[in-house]
């Protein structure tokens, strides 16, 4: 059959691909954002491509069947380095990083052109609960209010309202594993009325993060002060795209990813920072709120606490570290804003002493405390603390809690390094 | 009855070609200075409109399939009739009414209603949180819009785009009300919910109003939200930068490039800006922008008696 100049037109364009992160180290990030192939998209609905990323726990993967059903046809799923889900038939699975954008171009492209069947649907397309069409009107309530029609609540205002006193209709749901605002995994039963959230339940914890493997090794062996340093600085660029991607500077994300990829010691975080305060996002964005109390943010360990004022970095009893004069820098007041500026002092940190170590080729002196940039590991790695969220989220404003959240990093630590993606 | 064809197919012209021109402006605008690969700079929006139409348009649980489909289709048709009021010469205009700059008042009113139809007829949570907040940030702007076009208009003494245009004759709005345009470039961003003011369509709603929309409808939308940023800016050129007034070129070339500068504008802030947090865009809205309108008003009243 001839394929029409739609479809060969349409197998040229950039792929749109949603991404459903499992375990997996932050570098294959990068590779994704900076392709001019690829195209990530924050909604499913948005995309042609689902890809799945590392392993997905069992009690995620109906999560990863809502959404993988709710990509339009035609669509198909990529597999990186995981097992694909049984239902599917022959699945396309990619095990090397380097491999990964052409088969998603390639993907892509056999769908545009009809050498590939779309993805076929894995749950009934019903609604999860039945009609329940009682009352007047047949939504399930008495009168013209109430009822719980398809096994949901009618938004009704069932609590006072936490800002003004301007009792709005609450409409409570569901939202994650996969939600990209979230961290991968962490899913909440929510109530907002308007958009201020009323209540915010944790049901189920972000998945682990896995550091750069420079991090595990420190745990074993002395390893280059540089190049862990860089690793650090590395792991913060990335946590500021994604607050970057959430408002909005999509220009300046991919700046601080691609200042990521290339990071040497002879970066200089000058050009980046430049561009934030002339954007005014200090300013403009959410960043008043989200304060940390001391025993929150003693939680969370890492940047969050030093940007609440806890004097606590695990380097600071390294003897190599001290030889370098390090000190931990901290913020005072434990907001979004801080926490940002927190990051952004310590990157410059962190590039200042693989400076600093690199000529020497000075290694790290302590393997049994390690601070890691998402918090310190002596004992045990940081923990998830997402049901901090429980606490910190009701009374903000939807885009609020999503700034607050991009600036936490509430991920637990996985204990092994798995696989380097690139 | 030539011209009227000829303004009639200007119209037409620019709703073909509008979300091109945006989609590459925006394009360069973003990758600039250091440049992207041609071929995707000219070609990628040709490519990702064939993809979007050979995606199925998807559905959502009990959405009102009517307002869902017509949504998009009624921002292109406020956005062709914004289109339609830009005086391309003063003979050469779709729409030469006298109450023209009312008419713009009315698109951008009704533009509240349809944005937040879009949001509300998926019936789905993120969509609703964009049309609900759309609707909060329309009340906004809409009265800023009112004083900084009735300033533009008081040197004329009409409420016709083509006599506000003459009136620039000496000396174009932007200069001699310096707070006009600034205050009405903010009002674009609103209107076409670009950028610093993308309070509808956000990243952190994964799409707002468009969140579940795929395929054709998706087209749809994106092309009237690209369309209405033209006929925005074709408004904008009109009322404060002299429409066909300059030297050497004939009007229509004018009223052309002064369209495609206000439009880099607004793209280049969609760029560079980050999206404003709702609650401080509602206050910076009323508490600094508004009474700034007013300034523009006064200010623009006192010069139209002294004058």
């Amino acid at each position: 059959m001839a394929v029409s100049w739609l479809r060969q037109l349409a197998a040229r364009s950039c792929v749109p691909v949603y991404p459903v992160w499992g375990e997996h180290d932050e570098a294959l990030l990068a590779t994704l954002v900076l392709s001019t192939q690829i195209e990530l998209v924050d909604s499913p609905r948005h995309a042609s491509v689902l890809l799945v990323v590392g392993e997905i726990p069992a009690t995620l993967r109906d999560g990863l069947k809502h959404v993988h059903d709710q990509l339009p046809s035609p669509f198909a799923v990529v597999w990186f380095r995981g097992a694909p889900l049984i239902a599917l038939n022959a699945p396309i699975h990619v095990d090397e990083a380097d491999r990964l954008v052409d088969t998603l171009i390639r993907t892509h492209r056999e769908l545009m052109l009809g050498q590939r069947d779309s993805a076929s649907r894995l749950l009934p397309d019903e609604p999860p609960n039945p009609w329940e069409g009682l009352g007047d009107d047949g939504h399930g309530g008495e009168g013209m209010m109430g009822g719980t029609p398809y096994g949901r609540p009618m938004a009704m205002n069932m609590q006072d309202d936490l800002r003004d006193g301007l009792t709005l209709d609450s409409l409570t749901f569901r939202l994650g594993p996969f939600y990209p605002a979230l961290p991968s995994g962490l899913c909440a039963e929510i109530t907002l009325q308007g958009d201020v959230i009323q209540s915010w339940e944790t049901r189920h914890g972000a998945l682990p993060q896995r550091l750069a493997p420079v991090f595990y090794a420190a745990r074993e062996r002395p390893v280059p002060i540089a190049e862990l340093e860089l690793a650090r600085a590395r792991y913060h660029l990335v946590q500021l795209y994604r607050g970057l991607h959430l408002a909005g500077l999509e220009r300046i994300a991919r700046h601080a990813l691609s200042l990521a990829r290339q990071l040497s010691t002879a970066s200089r975080l000058d050009g980046l920072r430049r561009q934030l305060v002339r954007s005014g996002i200090f300013h403009l964005a959410a960043m008043d709120g989200g304060q940390l109390d001391t025993e929150m943010a003693a939680r969370l360990g890492g940047p969050a606490a030093r940007a609440a004022g806890l004097d606590a970095d695990l380097r600071m009893d390294d003897a190599s570290y001290q030889r370098l004069g390090f000190r931990p820098q901290c913020r005072t007041d434990g907001t979004v804003r801080a926490r940002w500026e927190q990051r952004l002092a310590e990157i410059d940190q962190s590039l200042q002493l693989a400076r600093q170590a690199e000529p020497d080729g000075l290694h790290t002196a302590n393997t049994e405390a390690v601070e890691t940039p998402r918090g310190p590991w002596s004992a045990k790695p940081p923990q998830d603390a997402s049901a901090l969220l429980d606490q910190l989220l009701p009374g903000l404003e939807w885009d609020e809690a999503m700034t607050l959240i991009a600036s936490l990093d509430s991920r637990e630590v996985a204990e092994t390094s798995g696989r380097a993606n690139i | 009855m030539i011209e009227s064809l000829a303004s009639l197919l200007m119209v037409l012209v620019v709703l073909a070609l509008g979300p091109y021109v945006v989609a590459v402006m925006d394009r360069l605008v973003a990758t600039a200075p250091r440049g992207a690969l041609a071929s995707d700079v000219w070609l990628g929006p040709l490519s990702r409109a064939a993809w979007l139409l050979t995606q199925h348009a998807n559905a959502t649980e009990a959405p009102d399939w009517q307002a869902w489909r017509l949504a998009p289709a009624l921002y292109l048709a406020l956005a062709a009739v914004g289109l339609a009021l830009v005086p391309w010469s003063p003979t050469l205009i779709a729409t030469d009414l006298v109450t023209s700059v009312v008419l713009w008042g009315s698109v951008e009113a009704l533009a509240t209603v349809v944005i937040f139809l879009h949001g509300w007829s998926a019936n789905a949570v993120l969509p609703l949180i964009g049309a609900y907040r759309y609707v909060a940030l329309g009340l906004s702007y809409i009265l800023i819009s009112m004083f900084v076009l009735i300033g533009a208009a008081l040197p004329a003494e009409s409420l016709q785009l083509t006599q506000v245009v003459a009136s620039q004759e000496s000396l174009w709005n932007v200069v001699r009300q310096p707070l006009g345009l600034p205050l009405f470039l903010v009002v674009g961003l609103g209107l076409t919910f670009w950028g610093p003011l993308n309070l509808a369509d956000s990243t952190d709603l994964a799409g707002g109003t468009a969140a579940e929309v795929s395929g054709p409808s998706r087209l749809v939308w994106e092309c009237a939200r690209a369309v209405m940023l033209v006929a925005f800016s074709g408004i904008a050129a009109t009322a404060f930068l002299g429409g066909w007034l300059g030297p050497w070129l004939p009007g229509p070339v004018w009223v052309l490039l002064k369209t495609l500068f206000v439009l880099a504008l607004l793209l280049w802030l969609g760029q560079w800006l980050p999206r404003v947090a709702p609650e401080r865009c509602v206050t910076l809205m009323w508490i600094v922008l508004l009474p700034l309108s007013f300034v523009d008003l006064v200010w623009a009243g006192v010069l139209a008696l002294w004058a």
